[in-house]
């Protein structure tokens, strides 16, 4: 087990898929600070998603080592995923389920109970403006609502890291600005946030590093303003991606 | 044990909130059980109790002819037809009315039919009596064959087919047997001075007694409900494989299993209160159909459902078999990617073991091959658990064989589902 500061280590992480000789991640070496907002900016196929799979436990590199907290999946799984919080892009939750009980059922899966657990759900409900509509089935909440559940029932347990993946995607500029805001707030209490999106401004605004991954490689790595000084044809974030990875279509 | 308390909780508030799904859960059951006991009744009575048309051309109009004729109208399971509009019915229209599904079987009696009976009868006490010569009897020795035509619709059941042949062939041939009797008789009073021809009497001299064979003492008569409501029950209980499948495919499609998946606490905890809760679903839809078969059938002119005194037995068999349904439908809804993928293969593989579990026709009747191949169906050990106790009055011993087959069906299909599971998070 190293001795470190960071909160996430991956050494030499590499991930062939079954019948490929492409490998999804080649050889990435990464570490993230404890208390970072972390961007992991690609084009699809890119390997955030394989990155963030292997991060989350779901399975195991070809190659290379994950260290969490100084753990790693294979001597400490059930440690790790008490300490990490997911949050997918797809609305993981179930329709026909009220919010509370969605929060409910994953307070539960988390291991949280009784009184702890239901004002735990109550304050996070408050703090995402959703307590009128906590027994209201998640079927008829707006897509802004479901975004909101979908990150408070990944927040429930209060985390050390948190993953995102993609947010904020398809909802208004209001429940972006919530949930982003809230992000803030949880990160400024210590947990560090890996993050991944295609909107290059929020992520620009969002992360205090971000790392650009293309085929499998991390192109580049840095705070998001030191690498826009980096280059003089460098603008803003967006350049500096299409600038890496290029302007060409890529599909997943 | 929170964990495992709070998903069995989660998929039950997820099941009856699906109101329409519910529904079609315990509602279809119960249509399809009661449809298929009275379609098998129906097919029972069709022998029995229904008058099938069909169409006599009697050409004979001497004591064959006659006694077909009163044989067919006294056997009630037919209505004879002999004219159309008012007029004899030809061979030709017998035919063609056959051919268009009008009518099920036409009986055509060749003209002379009896008299060549006759002949033949005559034939042979002429052949028995070689060396005497009987005064008055005719010298002819060659026999004649008689051709009844019988035309039948082609879709006609091959049972019903065989129906018909058998009675034709009981008329003729107690025909034959008073016509030989009476001559004999005549041909004996001829060369006994002072003997009377004596009368033929007819009588059963053997009689038949059926039993059901039980080893119980208790004696269930088997009827078509209590072989449909056993194999109907047994069916539907496997096609919770289809809502269990959906179910999980649902929670994989839409991110909840992603998101299980990485929280503490083993996801076959998560795959356990499926089972749970689908188990409870198909007892409960067993015991529905236990009071269907007991209390509403019988209100349709169906016989009552008798239970039996071995309560225990069935209460483990019904756990077995939906235990080995909800197995299955782990191991299809884990391996399949699509809803189509399940659905149609569910569904299919429940109607092929189905089939080979013996429930549209006898496993005792099939092929050989078949029969070896029968003997893997998870349907076939359920159908056999249950007929022992439905059918058999089978206890708790006669069918826990059958009830540990269908439990390891149910390992065997976990274990399918594990390694499947392990093999896709290694690619």
């Amino acid at each position: 087990m190293p001795e470190s500061q960071h909160i996430i280590e991956l050494k030499k992480l590499t991930k062939y898929y079954k019948g490929s000789n492409e490998p999804a991640i080649d050889n990435i070496n990464l570490d993230i600070d404890n208390g970072e907002i972390y961007g992991l900016l690609g084009p699809n196929g890119a390997g955030k998603t394989t990155t963030i799979s292997i991060l989350c436990g779901l399975f195991a590199p070809t190659s290379g080592n994950v260290f969490i907290d100084g753990m790693d999946y294979q001597h400490s799984a059930e440690k790790i995923k008490n300490i990490i919080g997911v949050v997918p892009q797809d609305i993981a939750l179930y329709p026909s389920l009220t919010a509370r009980e969605n929060l409910t059922f994953f307070g539960h899966m988390y291991g949280l109970k009784g009184k702890y657990l239901k004002t735990r759900i109550n304050e996070c409900l408050e703090l995402f403006g959703l307590e009128k509509n906590a027994n209201r089935r998640i079927k008829t909440f707006s897509g802004g609502m479901k975004r909101r559940i979908n990150l408070i029932a990944g927040i429930l347990h209060k985390p050390k890291i948190i993953y995102l993946d993609e947010p904020t995607v398809g909802i208004d500029v209001q429940s972006r600005n919530v949930i982003l805001d809230h992000l803030r707030n949880i990160n400024k209490e210590g947990t560090t946030i890996i993050y991944t999106s295609h909107y290059m401004e929020e992520a620009e605004n969002f992360c205090s590093k971000v790392a650009i991954i293309d085929k499998g490689n991390i192109i580049t790595e840095g705070k998001p303003k030191e690498l826009i000084k980096s280059k003089e044809e460098y603008t803003d974030l967006e350049s500096i991606f299409l600038n890496i990875t290029g302007r060409a279509l890529r599909d997943e | 044990m929170l964990r495992l308390l709070s998903s069995i909780y989660k998929e039950l508030l997820v099941l009856i909130r699906d109101r329409a799904g519910l529904a079609i859960l315990f509602i279809m059951p119960i249509v399809l059980i009661i449809i298929m006991t009275l379609i098998q009744d129906a097919t029972f009575r069709t022998v029995k109790e229904v008058n099938i048309s069909m169409i006599l051309i009697n050409n004979d109009k001497d004591s064959l002819g006659e006694a077909i004729r009163k044989g067919l109208y006294e056997s009630e399971f037919f209505q004879i037809v002999e004219e159309i509009d008012g007029a004899k019915v030809t061979n030709k229209l017998a035919e063609e009315l056959v051919a268009k599904g009008n009518y099920k079987i036409a009986i055509i009696i060749p003209e002379r039919a009896t008299e060549a009976i006759r002949g033949n009868v005559n034939a042979l006490i002429n052949k028995s009596f070689k060396s005497i010569n009987i005064p008055g009897t005719r010298k002819r020795t060659r026999k004649s064959t008689i051709n009844i035509t019988i035309y039948i619709d082609p879709a006609t059941n091959q049972s019903f087919q065989n129906m018909v042949m058998s009675s034709l062939k009981e008329f003729t041939s107690q025909l034959e047997i008073e016509m030989f009797f009476k001559n004999f008789s005549e041909a004996l009073a001829k060369l006994i001075p002072g003997q009377e021809p004596i009368k033929f009497e007819s009588f059963e001299t053997i009689k038949y007694k059926e039993i059901y064979a039980s080893t119980e003492e208790i004696n269930i008569l088997p009827n078509p409900v209590q072989h449909n409501v056993p194999a109907w029950t047994m069916f539907t209980i496997f096609f919770i494989v289809l809502p269990m499948a959906g179910n999980i495919i649902k929670e994989r499609d839409d991110g909840s299993a992603f998101r299980l998946k990485t929280m503490p606490g083993s996801f076959i905890t998560v795959m356990f209160s499926k089972i749970f809760i689908f188990l409870g679903v198909a007892f409960f839809q067993f015991i529905l159909m236990l009071l269907v078969g007991v209390y509403l059938m019988p209100t349709m002119g169906l016989p009552q459902l008798e239970i039996g005194p071995h309560k225990i037995a069935l209460a483990v068999m019904a756990l077995a078999s939906g235990l080995a349904a909800t197995g299955y439908g782990v191991a299809i809804g884990t391996i399949a990617t699509t809803h189509e993928q399940a659905a149609t293969f569910g569904a299919v593989s429940i109607i092929i073991f189905a089939a080979l579990g013996g429930i549209w026709v006898p496993v005792y009747v099939m092929p050989h091959t078949i029969k070896i191949i029968s003997q893997f169906s998870p349907l076939y050990w359920g159908l056999n658990g249950f007929y022992d106790i439905f059918l058999r009055g089978g206890d708790l011993i006669v069918i826990i064989a059958e009830a540990a087959k269908l439990v390891f069906f149910f390992i065997l299909m976990l274990l399918v589902a594990v390694i499947y599971n392990n093999y896709n998070k290694a690619k």
